[in-house]
């Protein structure tokens, strides 16, 4: 079966794809808490930080399409969050955006702050995972300290996810086919337990096949693993590049504290 | 020369008591290509994994001499490969390459050996150029073939296959057969379609129940019409031909 994979940019070739993943990461962690960090601002304060992220997108040649579409994806619980601010918030303030003002209220401006960040982070996410092959992410992760537990669970959940999403969909389909009338709530919630405690079972028995094909391969306990990272020039540069960016935005873009 | 494997008197039931295995003796020599036919819950896949030490029942199963025990285990699964009957139980890393790697880190080898390996394999069975992907992007004849690498870059001597053939069809089934043909190690091949197994093997081990019913030629074993339909089993189509032109000769 297809699946519309998160990563499915990241076999493409740019410089950015080539950079090394534990700087990109690095410089996405930074650039994150910077971005979280920064006191309700005005639009056009947010606006500056949206370039770098976008410039990287646009660079690696991401379709900005593919990047929306997996923001949207996962902002149902962000919006229903922001959209709860203008509820209980009705200060007016005034917003300036360049040359055009108009007035608001705080409420409204929180819902814009929590959305715009939103979109900021995740498109430098999305921009991260777009360009970066999931294997070699994992493998700085760990370089990078990250416990090989927590990898390694990484690694099999990027592996199986899809081959449970598959048989989820072959359960579905055979629902389907025997179903021929609506069965009402209570007998629908019924089948939905049995199909769950049928994918649970398989889901253990396949981790025990997978075990024995470990075990057959002389695993003892200990991941190994042939790392290529290296750290080049371009690294280097993109890296100052970043913090340049961030310490000019930081200086000289002063946030206007709503 | 020690026997590539040798069962003497072994038997596994499953905890609830089903007897799985009954007293099963057997012995495989170097280089051979055993078939293991028999109908669905013959015991052919719990025989495979006793081979490689996944179950432990009565009686005594030997590797190239080595006694299944825990002191030989690392050595005997040196010796011994396993191929599960799905590949995505098989193939288990994020990328194809770290896959094919995994069996050969594990034997201790230098980076440079085990990429050399890695080639190797992937060479083999046709996929050199997929050693970045990941499985999930992978066709099931591409799988099929990708799992037999990951056996293949540790050299084994012996290798066991759980039904290689199941959801293939004809040409991957035809790419398997000449991949598995090409192999000069010892090859013990569980499967229900004679036709596959009539392919490869040259000796056939007709299993049901957890018994051994019939072990010898596998053309003669597969050509008895009566033996293999009392077993719920065919006789291949290619041999159902020879059958019929040897009667018009008659």
């Amino acid at each position: 079966m297809h699946h519309a994979h998160i990563d499915k940019f990241a076999y493409q070739d740019s410089l950015i794809h080539r950079l090394d993943c534990r700087i990109k990461f690095m410089v996405l962690l930074v650039f994150t808490a910077v971005v979280i960090s920064l006191p309700r601002t005005s639009p056009g304060i947010l606006t500056c930080y949206a370039i770098g992220p976008f410039t990287i997108l646009v660079w690696a040649k991401i379709p900005l399409r593919f990047v929306f579409k997996h923001i949207l994806l996962v902002s149902p619980f962000v919006v229903v969050l922001a959209l709860s601010c203008p509820l209980y918030d009705k200060t007016p303030v005034t917003v300036a955006f360049g040359p055009i003002i108009w007035q608001s209220s705080l409420g409204w401006m929180r819902c814009f702050t929590i959305l715009a960040k939103f979109i900021v982070t995740m498109s430098a996410l999305i921009a991260l995972v777009s360009t970066t092959r999931f294997n070699d992410l994992l493998t700085g992760l760990q370089r990078l300290g990250v416990p090989k537990l927590l990898t390694v669970q990484l690694g099999f959940l990027y592996r199986y996810i899809f081959v449970l999403i598959d048989r989820t969909h072959r359960m579905l389909r055979a629902r389907a086919g025997r179903k021929l009338r609506n069965l009402g709530f209570k007998a629908e919630l019924k089948i939905a337990a049995a199909m769950l405690g049928s994918l649970l079972v398989r889901s253990i028995d396949n981790a025990e096949h997978t075990n024995i094909a470990m075990q057959a391969r002389g695993f003892d306990g200990n991941w190994r693993t042939i790392s290529k990272l290296q750290i080049h020039r371009a690294d280097y540069v993109f890296a100052t590049a970043a913090a340049f960016f961030l310490l000019v935005l930081h200086f000289f873009v002063k946030p206007v504290v709503l | 020369m020690p026997k590539a494997i040798e069962l003497r008197n072994f038997s596994y039931s499953y905890p609830d008591g089903t007897a799985t295995l009954s007293d099963v003796t057997l012995s495989i020599d170097h280089g051979q290509r055993v078939a293991l036919i028999g109908p669905n819950g013959a015991g052919k896949s719990t025989l495979l994994l006793a081979m490689a030490g996944f179950v432990k029942g009565r009686g005594k199963v030997f590797i190239d001499g080595l006694e299944i025990n825990r002191k030989n285990l690392k050595k005997i699964r040196m010796l011994l490969g396993s191929c599960l009957e799905n590949p995505d139980d098989q193939l288990f890393m994020p990328r194809l390459f770290d896959d094919i790697a995994f069996g050969p880190l594990n034997m201790g080898l230098e980076a440079e050996q085990v990429k050399a390996r890695v080639a190797d394999a992937l060479q083999t069975v046709g996929l050199t150029d997929m050693a970045d992907k990941a499985p999930h992007h992978l066709s099931a004849g591409q799988k099929r073939a990708a799992a037999i690498a990951t056996i293949l870059s540790m050299a084994p001597k012996i290798i066991t296959l759980d039904e290689p053939d199941a959801n293939l069809d004809p040409r991957n089934r035809n790419n398997l057969i000449k991949l598995l043909t090409g192999l000069s190690q010892t090859l013990i091949i569980a499967t229900c379609n004679m036709n596959f197994a009539g392919e490869i093997a040259d000796r056939a081990v007709l299993l049901d129940k957890g018994c051994i019913i019939a072990d010898g030629a596998a053309k003669k074993i597969m050509s008895d019409s009566e033996l293999m339909t009392e077993h719920g089993l065919e006789v291949p189509a290619e041999l159902k031909e020879e059958n019929k032109t040897s009667l018009k000769r008659k």
